[in-house]
């Protein structure tokens, strides 16, 4: 088994395509951590700091210390541990989106769970990560949601798909996928790599990015309506 | 007692009556002498006194155009009887038995009763009629009750107050000998009423006597009597039927509760069974969380130091090509516990999961060859079970598959194809590769027979499909309902589901 990561996040962005965006005078992307075990969460910040252009700025050891500071951090990129004691990082990832939509929260997690995964990004989560991942990939991962890209495996693209069209064949759907969106899904659900979406469509590699990331918002904006409609008709 | 003063009143009716039948005479012829007139006074008191004195012997009331029914009602009736002694409230048991004598042939029994003031009326034991009325004489037609053998007759009478008696006929016509009186007079019994099932008993007990004879027909108080007649319903014998019968009732219950029995047997086994399931379930999941979180979190975290260690280490130095080794087989070793994770744990125990497992180690295996990995799957493949040996054997035949397109294929395109065919599930792998004339005989380059060993154990079939530049195409199916039949209790092949967090934390 090689490099799990380089296929898990299929990057809609290369990295020097990035990298030149940054100013090199610039300050680093302010990144917080949140993380409950004291060993995982040293090693991490010791990580995040190795890596160019990125400083760990704070980090919190549960969902709620989360919800306090990082408004006044107001950080670039947040790395959330899924499983924290008391609130989970799924709902303290839907909180934050809440405060702050414009926040980047990248989900970490020690096994790939689909259907935590699909949660998350429906709670507004940007992306997801491995935790065994390399740190380059991390910093890939990163560059990419702060680019406007959004990473997507092709089993989280099938799962989107499905979720829209069984949505849409409901008296009425809150929210539509366009006809670009579901082409771009179903191609990553097949298994083609954003660079190959980008020439089977003929557009850019952005473009395939951003239509990610929208989807990514309609996901969060469609589980919030739900929930809103569940609240509305008492359903909760 | 109400008969005592109506007796006095008819009575003097009868006296009156008798009076107005001698004057008439006197009337019709006035020339009488007066001597005469003296006379037939005296004979008049003479008359009326005798007259109250035989009173019982005329109709009391002026008689009915048709006297039939007295007479009927009369004619075969027996003598006034009841225990010794007679007192208010009383409850009386009066039993006879008859035999119908061999050979005979009854054409028609009629039987006639009345009691002062009430009774039940018991023929072998079962109730056909009762009275409350001593003035009335009930009729009940028994024709048909009267099979060959021993009858019992019983009546339970009742006594309001002062006297009380039973009148009992039974009137039976043969066809080929004398008709048969059965009437109430000293051969019935009084039985005592600590007696039990009476009314069916064969013979008199010790301690029954013989009932007291009070006196005939129209004897004081009785003397104005009977007032009417009235004919009961028609009597038929009790039909038993099968089911009515207490052996077939007894074997009936007995076969319930036989059923009933063994539902809880089944029942019992069934749980048992379940539960056996449930708890390996349970032990799977928790074997599964255990590795994951003593193990999973250690070598994420053994992943994390090396990394951090590594960059320590001055570039290219040999301790940080040691330490990039150590975080590589690290990762690996996270990767293949990840794998026995997945297959030990009872969660994943569906298609989905299955399906979406292989489509990652698909894409990941191929990842670092020139091969593009594409998928083609079924969209929404329900979360059905899919069990441990079914899901295991078939993920390592495609991998096996995988490995050999791999290997020998030399593709540019694979394709991962799973698909549902009715109560199967189609696996292909697919390659544009260069293909091999597949030979029976050839060998098993391609780990053949591996696959269809797999695929035979958990009753699915692997067909192979290449020809020299024609690429590949390796095909697996697989019952989806697993052989081990438990189609008929579905609740039980849902995978158990306890919640997240016990697995992940």
């Amino acid at each position: 088994m090689g490099d799990d990561d380089v296929l898990l996040l299929h990057n809609s962005h290369g990295l020097p395509h990035i990298a030149a965006m940054m100013p090199a005078y610039s300050s680093p992307v302010k990144v917080v951590l949140v993380e409950d075990k004291p060993g995982v969460r040293d090693s991490w910040v010791k990580l995040i700091n190795s890596l160019p252009g990125f400083a760990c700025a704070n980090t919190c050891a549960s969902g709620e210390e989360a919800l306090r500071l990082i408004p006044t951090l107001n950080p670039g990129v947040v790395l959330m541990d899924i499983f924290l004691p008391r609130m989970s990082g799924i709902e303290c990832t839907a909180r934050l989106k809440l405060q702050m939509p414009k926040l980047q929260i990248l989900i970490l997690t020690a096994v790939e769970d689909d259907e935590l995964v699909f949660k998350a990004l429906e709670a507004g989560a940007d992306g997801y990560l491995l935790k065994r991942t390399t740190p380059e990939s991390l910093r890939a991962a990163m560059l990419d949601v702060l680019g406007g890209g959004a990473p997507m495996t092709s089993e989280i693209a099938r799962r989107v798909v499905e979720s829209f069209r069984r949505a849409s064949q409901q008296p009425r759907p809150l929210v539509h996928l366009s006809t670009r969106e579901e082409q771009v899904l179903v191609l990553l659900s097949k298994g083609y790599s954003n660079k190959e979406i980008a020439s089977e469509l003929a557009i850019g590699t952005e473009t395939v990015g951003s239509h990610l990331k929208h989807i990514y918002e309609k996901m969060h904006v469609r589980s919030r309506a739900e929930a809103v409609a569940r609240y509305v008709s008492g359903n909760v | 007692m109400l008969k005592v003063a109506k007796r006095r009143r008819l009575c003097e009716n009868v006296a009156r009556d008798a009076a107005l039948n001698l004057m008439s005479p006197r009337e019709k012829h006035p020339g009488l002498r007066r001597s005469n007139v003296c006379a037939a006074l005296a004979a008049l008191l003479m008359i009326s006194s005798a007259a109250v004195c035989f009173a019982p012997l005329f109709a009391a009331d002026p008689p009915p155009a048709n006297t039939n029914w007295l007479v009927e009602a009369t004619n075969h009736l027996g003598l006034w009887i009841w225990d010794t002694n007679t007192f208010d409230k009383q409850t009386c048991r009066l039993w006879k038995s008859f035999q119908l004598p061999p050979g005979a042939k009854p054409l028609s029994a009629t039987l006639r009763i009345t009691v002062d003031n009430g009774y039940s009326l018991f023929w072998d034991g079962r109730e056909i009629g009762r009275g409350s009325d001593w003035r009335t004489v009930t009729k009940y037609d028994v024709t048909r009750l009267l099979n060959p053998g021993p009858h019992q007759l019983a009546v339970e009478g009742f006594n309001d107050r002062l006297e009380a008696g039973l009148m009992f006929g039974l009137h039976i016509e043969f066809q080929n000998r004398p008709d048969l009186d059965l009437l109430s007079d000293e051969s019935w019994f009084i039985v005592p009423e600590t007696q039990k099932s009476w009314t069916t008993r064969q013979r008199p007990a010790a301690g029954w006597h013989p009932a007291m004879v009070i006196g005939p027909i129209h004897r004081h108080p009785w003397e104005v009597w009977p007032y009417g007649l009235t004919t009961g319903p028609p009597l038929v014998p009790l039909v038993v039927h099968f089911w009515q019968t207490g052996w077939f009732q007894l074997s009936l219950l007995t076969l319930l509760l036989l059923a009933v029995a063994g539902c809880a047997w089944l029942q019992a086994q069934l749980s048992l069974h379940a539960r056996a399931r449930r708890l390996l379930e349970d032990e799977r999941i928790r074997i599964a969380r255990d590795i994951h979180d003593d193990l999973g979190a250690q070598l994420t975290q053994l992943v994390l130091l090396g990394e951090v260690a590594r960059r320590e280490q001055p570039d290219k130095s040999s301790a940080q090509a040691q330490f990039n080794q150590i975080c590589a087989l690290a990762r690996e070793l996270s990767h293949g516990m990840d794998e026995v994770v997945w297959a030990v744990n009872a969660r994943r125990d569906t298609l989905r999961d299955f399906t979406s497992y292989v489509c990652k180690y698909a894409q990941l295996f191929l990842n670092p060859t020139p091969i593009r990995c594409r998928l083609d799957v079924e969209s929404d493949l329900p979360v059905i079970a899919f069990d441990l040996p079914v899901r295991r054997n078939l993920f390592l035949a495609v991998k096996e598959a995988l490995n050999n397109a791999a290997k020998y294929s030399g593709a540019a395109e694979l394709f991962l194809r799973i698909h549902r065919a009715g109560e199967r599930l189609v696996v292909a792998v697919e390659d544009d590769g260069r293909g091999f004339a597949p030979s029976p005989s050839g060998g098993d380059r391609h780990g053949l027979v591996n696959m269809h060993e797999r695929l035979e154990k958990i009753g699915g079939t692997c067909e192979l499909f290449s020809a020299p530049g024609a690429g590949c195409r390796v095909v697996f199916t697989v019952p989806l309902i697993s052989s081990e039949s438990r189609g008929w209790l579905p609740w039980l092949r849902q995978p158990s589901t306890p919640p997240k967090s016990e697995l992940e934390r």
